[in-house]
C-alpha cells in the first residue's frame, strides 16, 4: 500500500521514458542499417559510417562555429531535461488524507477473512490540492460572508494562503475566518500538514 | 498504481540524459574553445586508430569488408528489441479478476469474481450522487493482488474528507459482498469536469 501511495503521489516517468526509448530506437536503427549495408558492401544510405568518423575526429574543422554550438546546446538541453527527470522528486500538487476511513466499519462487517485492522485498513485517499482549495474556500466564504468570487485559495504543499477581498462596508473577521480554514484543515487531516495563513485584502468589492 | 518500473525509468532515463548533456557540452566546447579542439583531435584521433586496426584485423577472408560490422548490426538489434521491452512496460498492470480462490465446499471448484463486478456496483453507487462531476472504477494488479482505484471528481467546494468517509463506507459494503478485503485507493481529483461545471451549493 505504500508503494501505491507513492505511485499516486510522484508524476509516472512513463511519457519521458517512452520518447527516450524511441528517440534510442530510431538511432539504433539507422546505426544498424549502415552497418549492414556496410556489411555485405553495399554503397551507403546516407553517410559511409568511416567518412563520417573521420568528420567527428576532425570536428572543429568542416563546420561553422556557430551552427556546431546551437547543436551542442540543443543536446545540452535534451540531456539537461532528461537527466532532471530522472534526478528530481517530481512531486504531484497532491496529498494523503490521514487513512482510518472505513477502519470502524470492518468490525461489524461479518464474514471477513482478516482482522480488523484499527487503521490504515481502510481504503487509501489522495486528494489533489485543486480540490482541497476549492472544500476551503467554500468555508472561508462562509465564515467570512462574502461571494465565492472574493476568495482565493492557494494550497502548496506546506502551506495554505486564503486571500480574501471583503465587500466594501462591511469588514471581514480575520480570525474566524482562520478558525474555520484551520477547523476544515483540522477535519481533513492531510499529509503533510500545511499552515494556515489569511490575507485580508485593503480594498474592498463594491456592490457584491 | 500500475507496474511501471519506476527506478528502472529513472535510471536509463538518467543514463541517457546524462550522455546527451555530455555530447552537447563537448560540441559547444570544441565550438568555443580552441584548446578543446586540439585535445579533442588528438584523443579521438588515438580512438579512432585502434578502431581502424579492430577492423583491419577482422576483415571477411578475401573481401575488403569486416565482420566487425555484423557484430554491430546484431548489437543495435538487440538494443532496439531492448528499447521495445521497456516501452512495453510502461503503464502495465490492469487486471481484471478481484478475487479467486479454490472453494473445497458441496461442490468442489475455483471461484473466481471478475473486476467487473466491483467496478459496476461501485459506480452504480455513486452514479445518482449531486456532488460528484464523475467517477471511475479500475481494477489493478498490484504484486499479484488485485486492488481498486476508484477515482472522483467532485464538484467545487465539496469536502474531500467527508466525501471519502462515505465512499469508504460503500466499499466496506462491497468488502461485505465479495467476502474479501480488497484494498482500495481513493483518488478525489480534479478536472476539466470539475472546473467548468456548477459548483455544490447544498452540501
Amino acid at each position: 500500500m505504500r508503494r501505491i501511495l507513492y505511485r499516486e503521489t510522484h508524476s509516472t516517468r512513463a511519457a519521458v521514458a517512452t520518447v527516450a526509448g524511441l528517440l534510442v530506437m530510431v538511432l539504433a536503427a539507422y546505426g544498424m542499417l549502415e552497418a549492414g549495408v556496410h556489411a555485405i558492401g553495399q554503397p551507403a544510405w546516407l553517410i559511409e559510417p568511416q567518412v563520417a568518423a573521420e568528420r567527428i575526429v576532425a570536428l572543429p574543422a568542416g563546420i561553422s562555429p556557430a551552427l556546431l554550438g546551437v547543436i551542442g546546446a540543443v543536446l545540452a538541453m535534451a540531456g539537461l531535461f532528461f537527466l532532471l527527470n530522472a534526478l528530481l522528486p517530481g512531486r504531484r500538487a497532491r496529498h494523503v488524507l490521514d487513512g482510518r476511513y472505513g477502519g470502524q466499519a470492518v468490525e461489524q462487517v461479518p464474514g471477513l477473512e482478516e482482522p480488523p485492522a484499527v487503521r490504515g485498513n481502510g481504503p487509501v485517499v489522495v486528494v489533489d490540492d485543486e480540490v482541497i482549495a476549492s472544500a476551503l474556500a467554500r468555508s472561508a466564504r462562509l465564515a467570512a460572508n462574502v461571494t465565492p468570487e472574493q476568495v482565493m485559495v492557494v494550497v502548496s504543499r506546506h502551506q495554505v494562503i486564503v486571500n480574501v477581498r471583503p465587500t466594501s462596508g462591511v469588514p471581514v473577521d480575520e480570525s474566524s475566518v482562520l478558525a474555520a480554514v484551520q477547523e476544515e484543515l483540522g477535519e481533513m487531516a492531510l499529509i503533510p500538514a500545511p499552515d494556515a495563513r489569511i490575507n485580508v485584502s485593503t480594498s474592498g468589492v463594491i456592490g457584491a | 498504481m500500475n507496474s511501471t518500473p519506476t527506478l528502472l525509468n529513472r535510471i536509463l532515463i538518467g543514463i541517457l540524459g546524462l550522455m546527451l548533456l555530455a555530447v552537447g557540452l563537448l560540441l559547444m566546447l570544441l565550438a568555443s574553445v580552441p584548446a578543446v579542439a586540439t585535445w579533442w583531435h588528438s584523443w579521438a584521433g588515438s580512438v579512432w586508430n585502434g578502431i581502424n586496426r579492430a577492423f583491419d584485423s577482422t576483415r571477411f577472408p578475401g573481401r575488403p569488408e569486416s565482420w566487425l560490422w555484423l557484430v554491430v548490426a546484431f548489437a543495435l538489434l538487440v538494443l532496439i528489441g531492448l528499447m521495445v521491452a521497456w516501452i512495453a512496460q510502461q503503464g502495465k498492470g490492469k487486471n481484471n479478476l478481484l478475487a479467486a480462490e479454490y472453494d473445497p465446499g458441496t461442490v468442489a471448484g475455483d471461484v473466481m469474481i471478475g473486476g467487473g463486478v466491483a467496478e459496476q456496483a461501485l459506480k452504480h453507487a455513486l452514479a445518482g450522487r449531486p456532488d460528484l462531476a464523475g467517477a471511475t472504477v479500475v481494477t489493478y494488479d498490484v504484486q499479484g493482488s488485485p486492488a481498486l482505484k476508484v477515482r472522483l471528481q467532485p464538484r467545487q467546494g465539496v469536502a474531500p474528507h467527508l466525501l471519502a468517509a462515505e465512499v469508504a463506507a460503500l466499499v466496506d459494503a462491497l468488502d461485505a459482498v465479495v467476502g474479501k478485503r480488497t484494498p482500495v485507493l481513493i483518488h478525489i481529483g480534479a478536472g476539466a469536469r470539475t472546473r467548468f461545471s456548477r459548483a455544490e451549493r447544498v452540501r
